[in-house]
Parts: C-alpha cells; structure tokens; sequence
C-alpha cells in the first residue's frame, strides 16, 4: 500500500471513531437530559434495556468463538477472530453495570414492595455483589481465553503500540507452544461457555424477571442465554458483512462463511421462537394466575399486545422465512439489513419484558419516544468504538492466517 | 483410519453379516424368553386390568411413563447423531450414524407400546384415533396425551423412513455380494438403486431435507413428553424449564446408551479401525455438554422453588431431596451430573471400560430421573392428605423386562443381517479425507 | 436400439473418471451415466448437472401438512364445541404443537415422495447397465456407440486405465 494510500486509510479510520465518539455523546446527553427530566425512571429503563442488549451482544458473540474451539469446527475461519473482538465491549458493560448502580432506585420496582420473605435474595446489596462477581468472572474468562487466542494470531511484524508490545513480552515470557495454546484455550473457553449460561441465567432471573418479583419462569434464564447467543451471532454477521463489503477479497471472507453462520443464525432464531414459545404454553396452559398476569399484560392487552405481535414478526417470522431460500444467507448486504432489523426487535423485546413493570403508569401508549431511540445511538456508538479499536490494536484480526 | 480402503470398509462390514455362531442364537433365545415375560405380563394385565400395576392413588403415572420416557430419550440422541451432526458436518459421526438411527427406530418402537399398555384395556386405543366414527366423536387435540400421539407417531414415521433412505445403498451393496435367497430378498429392499448419478443427485437432496426435517422434530417431539408433565399444574411438574431440560436430557441418555451398544459391537465384530477410540471419545466429551445441561437445569428447579417462597413449591422439592424417594434423588444427581464429570480426563475418556460402565451407570441415573419427576410429583402434590408412595408391582417389572429384552433383541437381530455401520458414509468420509490431503 | 452397444469403463479412483467423462463427452461416443458406491462431489460437480427438484415436493407436503394440521385440530374442536379446561374452543397456542407435528410428517412425505419420483425409483431397469462392483470399489461410468465402434470404445476406456464391460 502507498504511503498516501496508508494515510488515506488512517484518516478514515480516524474520522469512524469520531463518529462513533459524536454518537456516544449524543447519547449520553439526552441520557443525562433525560435524568434531570420530569421521568428519570425513563432514562433508567432505556439504560437498562441498552446495557443488557449490548453487553449480550458481546457476550453471545464472543461464545461463538469458544463454541468453535471447543468443538475442532473447521469452518468459521476469520469469524472466530472477528468474535473474539467484542471482548473489547467487556470492560465498557461492567463499568455501566456499576452506574447501573446510581439508578437502584428508578430501576428496580421491588425496592418497597413487601416481598414477602424473598428479600433474602432480592436485596441492592446481595444483588450487585453477586452480578458484580458473576460479570466479573464471566468477563475474566472471557479475556483469558482472548489472550490465549490471540497469540495464536498475532503477526509480529506489525507496528507495536504500548499495549500490543505489554501483550507481546507477557507471551514471550510465558513461552508456550501452539499445542499447549491451544489446550489452554480449550479450558479457558470450556470455563467461559460455563461461565456464559450461569451468568446470564443469573442476570436474566436478576435484572429481568425479578422486575415483576411475584413471576417465576424457570427458563428464563435460559432463555436470556439464548437470546444473547442469538444476538451475538446477529452481531457477529453484521461486523463481518461490513468487512466483507469494505475490504473485499483481502477479508478472506467468502460466500461459504456467510452462508454456514447465516445457517446457525437460522437455527438460533428457532431456538429463540422455540424457548420463548414454551414458556409461553406451559404458563397459557396451566392457567395459574400467579404466572399469567406477566403474560396476559405483555401479549393479550393494550398497549403491549401490538408490541408483542411486532417482536414475535420481526425476530421469527420475518427471518424465518426470509432466511429459509439459501441465495438470502450468502449476501452479506441482505444478512446485515436482516440482522440489523431483528437487533432492533430484540431490543423491543427487551422493552416488552421489562416496561410494563418498569412503567406501571404507562397503560395508553407503549413507553417509546425518540429519547430512547438516542440513547441507543450512545451505546451503539460505544461497541461500535471498543471493536474499531480492538480492529485497530490488532489487525491481524481480519487478515487472519488459517493456524486454528 | 489411515489403512482403511474401499475394499477394507466392505469387507470388514459384510464380515459381520456371514452365518452367525452358535452363541447368537443363545443370545437371541434368551432375549426372546425375556420379550415373552414381558407379553406374558402384558397379557395377564389385559385380562385382569390396569390394576396389576402398582399405580394407584395419588400416583397414577409409575413405570410405564418412566419407560416411556426413558425410551423416547435413547431415541433421541440417534436422530441427533444422524441428523444434527449431518448438518453441522461432523465427519466423527459417520461410524456410528448407522447404529445409532436402528436404536432410534427400535427404541421409537418400544416407547410407542408404554402407552398402549397404560390403557389397561388396549382396544380402546380407538378413542385416540382422528377418524370419522358413528359415536361421532373426535379426540380433544387440546390434551397433551394427543400431542404424544401426533408427536411419536410422526417421530416413527419420520425415523423409519430417515433410517431406510440410509440404509438403501448399503442394501444395494449387500445385494451385489448375495446369493440365492438373500439376493432375492435385498433385491427387493434395494428398490433397484445402482448409485447412479441420476439417482446421487437426488438422493444426496433429499437426505438433507430429511436431516433439517428430523432436528425440529427431536427437539419437537421430547418437548411435547415433558408437556404431558409440564401442562399439569402440579409443583414439580409445572415449570417452564421442562421442553429443554428433557431434550438435553433424551440426549444424555441416547448417547450413553449408543456407548453401550458400540462398545460391545466394535469388539464383536472388529469395527476397531472404523470405530475408533476417537469417535467414542466425542461421543464422550457430549455426554459432558449435555450432563452439565442437566445439571443446570436441576440446580435451577431448585433455585426457583426457593426463590419463589410458595410454600407448595418449597416443599416439593424439600421432599425431592430429603424425603421418601432421596435416594433416587441422590442416584439422579450422582450418576447424571457427576459421573459424566470423569470424562473430562483423557485418561478416563480413552478407557473402553470406563466409557462403559460410565454409560451404564448414566443410564441408571436417568432412568432414577423420570422417576423422582414422574413419581414425585404425583407423589408429594398440593393437599398434604392425597400425599401417598408407589412402589412397581411384579407384573410391571416383568414389562420392564420384556421391554429391554425386546430392544436388544431386535438390535441383536439387526446387525446381524443388516450392516451396522454405513458403508457408503464411510466411503464417502475416506474420499473426502484423501481429497483434504491431496 | 439394436444397433447400439453398451459398455461400462470400471474405475477405481475419482480423478480418472472425471478425466473420462470429460474427454468422453467430447468424442463421438454418448455418455450415459456414471455409477458410484458413494455421492463423490467431484464427479457430481464435473457433471454439472441441475439442482433436484426434490426440495419442491418437500415443501408442497410442508404446506399441505400445515394446513391439514390445523385444520384437523380446529375441526375436531368444533365438532364438540363446548369449553374445555378452560381454553377457548379453537386454542391456538396448543394447536400449533399439532400444526408443527403434521407439517414435519407431510413434509417427509412429500421428500420421500419426491425422491422416488425423481430418481425413478423403485425400478429393475437401473439394474440392466449395471456392474455389481460400482458397489464396492469401482466407479462405472456407462458409455454407448455403434456396435461397428465397439473396439473403438473398449481402447478408449483401457486407455483411462478402467476395467471394461460389456453388455448385450
């Protein structure tokens, strides 16, 4: 590459993180707007439905790459790298779960409810120790198994910044060879899949389904799980079209990556539909009071019914169709619109589950409004920023040779 | 597998269809006495009644619902093997795919008789059947006893025919390399196929579909089982974890059991080099995957009856642990959750004996599963006075029995006249191998 | 057709068939089909041939399944028309599980069915061109010509380096 054609690179690469910087402010203006407003409670719920989103997204996407470890699967080729770099977002989400902290009393409607004896667990303090331990460890994992895989990766001749050369003496000090890598991967990435479904199932029984705290669904946290692995895949699609579309033939991306992952986001989206659905019949079936009311409120009255009618479109059915002829899953332009719409879905979904507690005055119009919609654009910004560094950090990345 | 070679693969595998010893037939004698036991009882319970069984108030439901279920799950991982693994493209599940579908046929078949037996007075099976009668009357499709009968009904269907479009090359092959009788009769079974190019492509179409149909339906079918517990409204057995918590458990068990079946096959009949010590040890490192699933789910169940504070639910799952039954409670946890745990040694995994007996000891464990949910529940419900035990009765031990003995007897029966590892799948897997290497 | 001879080239590896077929539809000799012991993609993509139809037939018993699935259910819901256990008389959260099931088992029908339409299957006249080894180990690949260019076929197909067989 030229020397201006370098320059040209690094000044578009610039400019993107200011764009995402500009949409992280914009964010967390109208977030801050938000709070001196007449409804913090708002603010709070947008930044709660955002942090769980995101930090799900990255979760999910990095689970992809152990998932391909541990299983010797052949074919993800640059998408495992390309997973591996949301684990960039890890430190951003655990510093927003500590804010979440500020808002305790907007965010959590058990706070005076009388919860006849189930203080025990939900208590503010009992509550952030233990998800600050499970994130804590999740995210530990998570970069133990990043730095094992890394290494594996990584071309030395490229420039050292002062973090890539603190990372390169750490693995010139330890020494190992690829075998022994690789098994070190094996149980770094075996203790994150563990990891991965008894944190989340902890955050989706924490910070989601205790919100209504008389509502028990034993599989919601699994379903948490799931849903964050559905997203993940989603995610890791849309970060890898949009390396496909701007660098071409050198991502080393082809049509059969794209149409193997678009599979598993296919299958992922049944397992969605088929977790959410099963809850959904079992409580139907039973008819116990104690458990319908969560659902009656989210899907038979207004203003909630139209909301879960758009979710179950968007997130199944659409893609469900859309993803069934094979031409759809090799185009990277139609599975990035496609996985764009149903991360938005999902987003509603997130609102469907926790607005109506969240929002108990809300009983006319669903609790939506263009803020929302910019705090969003904030966190947006914020993983898009934390993978164009990683990107940055270590390019190889994507120019990825084939050593796994 | 390096050795192996197109002709090595044929013979190795038509060795195994020759005029069988005379031990076979012991084998084979023996398992039919067992199947006829079990008729026997059958037959006693059909002229006596339902209650020779030990069923009763409060539990309605004992061992020909935990068989039941115990079956459909075996039948569930060979569908997994076969058709999800299919998908995914892992080549380790060519050796076993063969063997593993024939459980899922035979073990679909037994599963579908616990019903049957249930109704005590089987001609009234006809009341299940959505067809036009003069009582005009339909079944209620509300109920989750019909979704089993769509549910297995079609999972047999579906199977059968996933295990006969497999089996048809190999049955051509059989038929190029027979006689006399045997010639006449695989001449008919092989349909005419010659593996011609014409035939290939389609084929080779259609047995994907089969693969992407046959995995909704896996999971599909053991969902709606734990439905015929889960729709209830019982503590223990009303809990929304059920769909996926059977699934993965259908899964831990098939596999155990495929260990069980393989291990001794692989030895009988020489299948070292196909069957390698390699494949048994994937085989292995999913039993971890789908035990830790397991045990999540039991940690779950408890972790919400105590965060529930519902003081039925509390009790329940007090009395799953400490009460009349803790004892298949603890067997439950030791052998389904922790046993597995040993396989995440090399050494242990690489142990024929090890990955055998941790097989059987698992399929113990499960089957102590669906007792401390199916009993249990029933057992220990709401009022505190319907509380009461259950214990089998003689005759349901001798079903039991035949049960199993049917199982084995038709599997035994299968690989000796039928190749138990697909022939064409590995050929295919050998010329896909040199091709990665050239 | 009287005057024409079938002759079968029996390879035993997947590169010389492919070389075989390739020069063989270029000669004046008719290529008529390639028999193998497994799906070889090799020889399956030097073929170049259409994409099966099977996958049409699967989805017209998916539909029908579907439908019929249903539309079973709803009926048998009518036909008693009273409230049961609560649910409305036509439920439709519990009448997917039955709309799933038959969609599935239609939908293997209509593959089975399809499959052995396509492949024309069952049928004893694959059986007239065929050498039982294309079981086993060998690939054959099935030529015709001229009954006057029947040596000229059989050097052809012992150049390749294939075993020949000829048929009546």
């Amino acid at each position: 590459m030229s020397e201006n054609g370098k320059k040209t690179m690094a000044k578009q690469k610039s400019n993107k993180f200011w764009v995402f910087l500009i949409l992280v402010a914009i964010g967390a203006a109208t977030f801050i707007f938000g709070l001196n407003g007449r409804h913090p409670e708002r603010a709070w719920q947008a930044y709660l439905i955002n942090f769980l989103l995101w930090s799900a997204i990255a979760q999910g996407a990095v689970l992809f790459s152990a998932v391909m470890h541990m299983t010797k699967a052949r074919w993800s080729g640059p998408l495992s790298g390309l997973s591996e770099s949301f684990t960039a977002f890890f430190p951003i989400s655990y510093i927003l779960f500590l804010l979440l902290f500020l808002g305790k009393a907007h965010i959590f409607p058990w706070l005076h409810e009388d919860l006849h004896g189930k203080e025990v667990w939900l208590n503010i303090p009992f509550l952030f120790t233990r998800d600050c331990i499970g994130l804590l460890i999740l995210y530990i994992l998570g970069f133990g198994y990043l730095f094992n895989a890394m290494q594996l990766k990584l071309d030395p001749n490229q420039p050292k910044s002062k973090l890539r050369q603190s990372i390169y003496d750490a693995w010139k000090r330890n020494n190992r060879q690829p075998d022994q890598i690789r098994r070190r991967m094996t149980i770094w990435g075996g203790l994150y899949i563990l990891a991965f479904a008894l944190v989340l199932c902890l955050i989706g029984f924490d910070l989601i389904m205790s919100m209504d705290p008389h509502w028990i669904s034993t599989l919601f946290g699994a379903y948490h799980f799931v849903k964050a692995f559905y997203m993940g895949l989603g995610a890791l699609i849309i970060l890898a079209a949009i390396i496909r579309l701007r660098q071409g033939e050198a991502s080393r991306l082809n049509a059969s990556h794209f149409h193997d992952i678009g599979k598993l986001y296919f299958a992922f989206c049944l397992l969605w539909a088929d977790f959410f659905y099963v809850q959904l019949l079992v409580i139907y079936y039973g008819n116990i009071p104690e458990e319908t009311h969560y659902v009656i409120i989210r899907t038979v009255l207004a203003p909630w019914n139209k909301l879960a009618w758009t979710v179950f479109i968007v997130c199944f059915i659409g893609p469900f169709f859309i993803l069934l002829r094979q031409g759809v899953k090799t185009k990277p332009v139609l599975m990035l619109i496609i996985c764009s719409v149903v991360i938005v879905g999902l987003w509603l979904e997130h609102l469907l589950l926790l607005a109506p507690a969240l929002s108990h005055e809300a009983t006319q119009a669903i609790p939506l409004s263009l803020s929302d919609g910019l705090i969003s654009l904030g966190f947006l910004g914020l993983m898009a920023f934390a993978i164009g560094y990683f990107l940055k950090v270590f390019p190889e990345t994507i120019r990825v040779k084939e050593s796994n | 597998m390096s050795q192996l070679t197109y002709a090595k693969i044929d013979q190795t595998i038509l060795n195994t269809l020759t005029p069988p010893k005379k031990y076979y037939w012991g084998i084979i004698f023996l398992l039919f006495l067992g199947v006829m036991i079990g008729a026997a009882c059958w037959t006693h319970q059909i002229f006596t009644g339902i209650g020779v069984g030990g069923q009763n108030n409060p539990v309605g439901w004992g061992t020909y619902l935990i068989n039941f279920v115990f079956w459909v799950g075996i039948a569930h991982s060979g569908t997994l093997i076969s058709a999800i693994l299919h998908l995914f493209r892992a080549g380790w599940r060519n050796p076993i795919a063969r063997a593993a579908e024939t459980m899922t046929v035979f073990a679909v078949c037994i599963a579908g008789l616990f019903p049957f037996i249930h109704l005590g007075r089987v001609w009234q099976v006809y009341y299940m059947l959505p067809v036009p009668n003069q009582r005009l009357l339909w079944p209620n499709f509300l109920s989750p006893l019909m979704f089993d009968v769509i549910a297995i009904s079609t999972y047999l269907t579906v199977s059968s025919l996933f295990w006969y479009t497999g089996l048809l090359p190999d049955i051509a092959a059989i038929r190029d390399r027979s006689t006399c009788n045997r010639y006449k009769i695989f001449k008919i079974l092989a349909l005419g196929w010659t593996g011609a190019h014409e035939q290939w492509r389609h084929y080779a179409r259609g047995y994907l579909f089969f693969a992407a149909l046959a995995t909704p339906l896996v999971i599909s079918v053991h969902s709606v089982v734990s439905w015929d517990f889960a729709l209830g409204i019982i503590p223990g057995w009303h809990t929304t974890i059920f769909a996926p918590y059977f699934v993965a458990g259908a899964i831990h068990s098939g596999l155990a059991m495929v260990l069980t079946l393989m291990i001794p096959l692989r030895k009988l009949f020489k299948y070292e080099d196909i069957i390698t010590i390699e494949v048994l040890q994937n085989v292995a490192k999913t039993i971890v995957f789908t035990g830790l699933i397991v045990g999540l789910a039991y940690g779950t169940e408890f972790f919400i009856a105590w965060y529930s504070r519902n003081i039925v639910e509390v009790e329940q799952f007090r009395w799953r642990a400490f009460g009349d039954y803790r004892w298949g409670f603890y067997f439950m946890v030791l052998c389904n959750t922790m046993a597995p745990l040993l396989f995440l040694f090399k050494k242990v995994r690489t142990t024929i004996a090890a990955l055998f007996i941790i097989s059987l000891v698992i399929n113990f464990g499960m089957w102590w599963e669906r007792f401390v949910i199916i009993v249990g529940g029933v057992a220990h419900g709401f009022p505190p006075h319907a509380w009461g035990l259950y214990a089998p009765s003689l005759i349901e031990y001798g079903i039991m029995l035949g049960a199993f003995c049917l199982f084995f007897f038709m599997f035994v029966l299968f690989v000796k006249h039928m190749p138990s590892i697909s022939m064409t799948e590995m050929k295919e897997t050998l010329a896909e191998g040199a091709g990665h290497a050239a | 057709m009287p005057r024409e001879r079938h002759i079968m080239g029996l390879f035993r590896d997947e590169d010389s068939v492919v070389s075989a077929i390739n020069e063989l539809k270029q000669s004046r000799y008719k290529f008529i089909r390639v028999n193998t012991p497994f799906p070889s993609h090799k020889i399956m993509d030097a073929l170049k041939l259409k994409k099966s139809m099977v996958g049409w037939f699967t989805l017209c018993g998916g539909i029908l399944g579907f439908i019929g699935g249903f539309g079973l259910a709803v009926y048998a819901s009518t036909q008693w028309n009273l409230i049961v256990g609560g649910k409305p008389v036509i439920a439709w959260v519990p009448f997917v599980i039955v709309g799933f099931e038959a969609t599935i088992l239609c939908s293997v029908f209509g593959n089975v069915i399809g499959l052995l339409t396509q492949a024309r299957l069952p049928s004893y006249r694959w059986l007239r061109y065929y050498d039982p080894r294309c079981s086993g180990e060998y690939f054959g690949v099935l030529a015709a010509c001229e009954i006057e260019q029947e040596d000229g076929l059989k050097e052809f197909f012992q150049k390749q380096g294939a075993d020949v067989k000829v048929f009546e």
